[in-house]
């Protein structure tokens, strides 16, 4: 078993995206490159403006999606708003620069930060990550107002490994929801280039 | 010498001080609260009202100035009339101040554990009275630890109730740990004790110092936190080299800097060296009235001192100026691997770290200085914590002194994990000669026919995450070797893993493991192997005959089952 696992390691094939450009890092952005480990074929690079972008984003709300059974019997919440405006304005030039450069294999992460509960500690996260395969746009959410520790170590309890909670399970919505299209594998996504062509588009497009 | 520790105490103290930062106090516009499992930003002032006042400013009824004065003045109030406190849960239950000057964070952690035992006769003859024997009374007789060969149990391996957050600032952090737990080979049951007691400044990152009960920094294995475990429980051979070579964990000073921000870390500590809750006032020998003479003799009673008679009154606190002395420094030689085993963050770039400790832990007294010595009277908590941790091989050879080396290594990569560490104890004896056992006879007396030598080890552990995050295989080899002047008394131990991280964090993990131990019971142990000390002196449980009459090795074979949950 040594021998198989020091093989698979040395191997070093990843089975979960990976990071291979930082676009951007601060104390409240994250946004980076990573690599599919599965043939993606996404249509990137994409040329995107700011507002584009912009006026996607505020197009989504979400909601958590409930395990079974507890989703046969707990009430439905409303969705939420996906991102404040205030965070849209801080994610989307970045989101620009990213579509800018990724390639067909990669997509593009991006991670939002805000103090957590207890400051020094914690920090509150909206992370996920977006593709465009034409004429769709992908989007998934990981993480919606998740409290993540800082650091890899426990402040508190010496040398306990802290880990972020798995990614959670979010179903979205969008609206317009004419432009909230099902592509050919079944997955939900954004027909983005009509939406950018719509009214609709124009209006939010600051 | 005394002196020049006090110095350098108040000189890491004083740094402490001179490096604080100010407190200062931001307000923001708003806050996040926890609902319904959901945290969600909700604004200080009343949607309804902020939109008015836009409207009214756009309208040109109000000023800018004087929609700014409005809006701060209704941030403000918003902020008094909240509570001055704050709950939630998160890796714990927390309260905390609003100015996160204090906070309090209560955590449990439940260790639930079925083991399926197989062992040989060697077993039940001659059972283990070397490494880990048990010690009887009040004068610590030995007993061989036997067993039939088959066993199954259920066992609260680990329970434990945490307090621990910070005070005055995040920088000065306290930890409280409790325990009420039962290894799986005691006799009675578990009460609670104090584990950790501990308070860590962090004010200076080059130059942290933790204060009190905890596990001292010396090897990997044991820095590690039990919860972050790639096993069910340690290997042998990890338990038997700590700092101390008694317990993990001990009471004293430790200046270090932050793991996270410099790439080569280092620890020194100063500890008591007698294991938790204790310290050297505790150790002591027995004299006879005449000071200066060693209780107990029977035989070569030293110039000057009465002839035979016993004394094991231990009436003389003694050794009681000494301390125990760590020092670690590890190196992140790529990334930052950190402490827990197994690769559980599926780390992107590999991760490889090596480092290094030594301790010094002077005069630890195995039994009474006298010619009675390997039988006499010396502290029982000290000879039963040696036994716990598989010294039992060091009891009885009077006054030692331990010097300690581990050396480590740990690779991670996309889920695979390698983890390495080799140790080495030297063991000094005061008492050079071979201990006299008392007038022979009957297989009794004269002199012991070997001496006491070192004591090294090994283990190496692998890991990988078959399926990232969420379930890890893992073996482990492990090599010991408890007395370097003894024959046939290696320890070889192997494990096989495999755990399922229910919630993706080592939070919340089932493990089942399979082990095979072998132990070989060769070599002379004192009080245990012929020649044993004459009588009238407390042999052991058997009268006179040796605990190892019998020369066979033990092997067990064992399944564990365990669940572990901290919350």
């Amino acid at each position: 078993m040594l021998v198989i696992t020091v093989v698979a390691a040395s191997d070093g094939c990843a089975r979960l995206p990976y990071t291979t450009t930082t676009i951007h890092q601060s104390q409240l952005v994250h946004v980076v490159l990573q690599q599919e480990v599965k043939p993606a074929g996404y249509t990137h690079p994409v040329q995107l403006t700011a507002g584009q972008v912009a006026s996607m984003l505020r197009g989504f709300s979400l909601r958590s999606e409930q395990r079974v059974p507890l989703r046969w019997f707990a009430d439905e919440q409303p969705p939420q708003t996906m991102l404040r405006d205030d965070e849209i304005a801080r994610l989307a030039p970045f989101l620009v620069e990213a579509f800018q450069e990724a390639g067909p294999e990669a997509r593009v992460h991006f991670s939002l930060s805000a103090p957590g509960m207890n400051r020094v500690d914690a920090k509150t996260v909206t992370s996920g990550w977006m593709a465009v395969r034409d004429p769709y746009l992908y989007i998934t959410i990981e993480y919606y107002h998740t409290e993540m520790p800082i650091r890899s170590s426990d402040r508190y309890l010496p040398n306990n490994p802290q880990m972020p909670p798995l990614p959670g399970s979010f179903l979205l919505f969008f609206e317009p929801g004419r432009f909230w299209s099902i592509d050919r594998s079944g997955v939900r996504a954004l027909e983005y280039r009509e939406f950018l062509k719509s009214a609709s588009a124009g209006r939010s497009t600051p | 010498m005394k002196s020049r520790w006090l110095w350098v105490v108040f000189l890491v103290l004083s740094v402490q001080w001179w490096a604080m930062p100010c407190a200062s106090l931001a307000a923001d516009s708003g806050r996040l609260v926890e609902k319904d499992g959901q945290y969600v930003f909700v604004e200080s002032i009343d949607p309804a009202t902020r939109l008015l006042l836009e409207r009214a400013l756009k309208q040109g009824t109000i000023t800018q100035e004087e929609y700014n004065n409005v809006i701060q003045e209704s941030e403000r109030r918003a902020y008094l009339t909240q509570p001055s406190f704050k709950a939630w849960y998160d890796r714990g239950f927390n309260l905390s101040m609003n100015d996160n000057a204090f906070l309090l964070k209560i955590r449990g952690f439940v260790q639930i554990r079925f083991t399926q035992r197989f062992r040989n006769d060697a077993w039940r003859n001659p059972g283990e009275a070397k490494n880990f024997p048990e010690l009887l009374g009040v004068f610590g007789d030995y007993r061989a630890n036997r067993s039939e060969n088959d066993a199954s149990q259920f066992n609260l391996r680990r329970v434990r109730l945490m307090f621990m957050g910070h005070l005055f600032s995040p920088d000065l952090k306290y930890l409280i740990q409790l325990a009420g737990e039962t290894a799986e080979n005691a006799q009675n049951p578990g009460s609670v004790q104090v584990l950790d007691a501990a308070v860590t400044s962090t004010h200076v990152p080059w130059l942290n110092v933790m204060l009190g009960q905890y596990k001292t920094y010396f090897n990997r294995a044991q820095i590690n936190n039990s919860m972050s475990m790639q096993f069910a429980e340690r290997a042998l051979v990890m338990d038997a080299f700590t700092a101390s070579g008694l317990n993990r964990r001990d009471i004293g000073l430790t200046i270090m800097n932050d793991e996270e921000i410099y790439p080569v870390n280092y620890y020194f500590g100063i500890f008591n060296g007698l294991g938790p809750g204790f310290n050297r006032f505790g150790s002591f020998g027995s004299e006879q009235p005449t000071e200066g003479c060693s209780g107990g003799q029977s035989g070569g009673t030293p110039t000057g001192c009465d002839t035979a008679q016993r004394n094991l009154n231990a009436n003389f606190r003694s050794d009681v100026s000494q301390l125990m002395y760590v020092a670690r420094l590890m190196w992140n030689v790529m990334g930052r691997p950190g402490y827990g085993e197994g690769d559980m963050v599926y780390s992107e770039t590999p991760q490889l770290a090596v480092g290094g400790g030594y301790a010094y832990n002077p005069a630890i007294n195995t039994a009474t200085d006298n010619g009675f010595i390997g039988t006499d009277l010396a502290n029982l908590n000290v000879r039963r914590q040696l036994a716990t941790y598989g010294n039992g091989r060091q009891l009885g050879w009077g006054v030692l002194d331990y010097s300690t080396y581990a050396f480590d290594v740990v690779y991670k990569y996309r889920g695979f994990s390698l983890q390495a560490e080799w140790y080495w104890k030297n063991i000094n004896r005061h008492q050079k000669g071979a201990p006299y056992l008392g007038v022979p006879g009957a297989g009794t007396g004269g002199y012991a026919p070997a001496l006491l030598g070192n004591a090294t080890g090994w283990y190496a552990e692998s890991g990988y995450f078959i399926l990232p995050r969420k379930l890890q295989a893992a073996v482990r080899y492990a090599w010991w070797d408890p007395d370097t002047n003894a024959a046939g008394d290696l320890i070889k131990q192997v494990d096989a893993a495999l755990t399922y991280y229910i919630s993706g964090t080592y939070d919340h993990q089932v493990t089942l493991q399979y082990s095979n131990v072998f132990i070989g019971t060769g070599g002379y142990a004192l009080a245990r192997s012929a020649p044993l000390p004459s009588p009238p002196v407390a042999l052991n449980s058997f009268g006179t005959v040796p605990l190892d009459a019998v020369q066979r090795n033990l092997i067990e074979n064992a399944i564990r089952i365990q669940y572990s949950i901290m919350f």
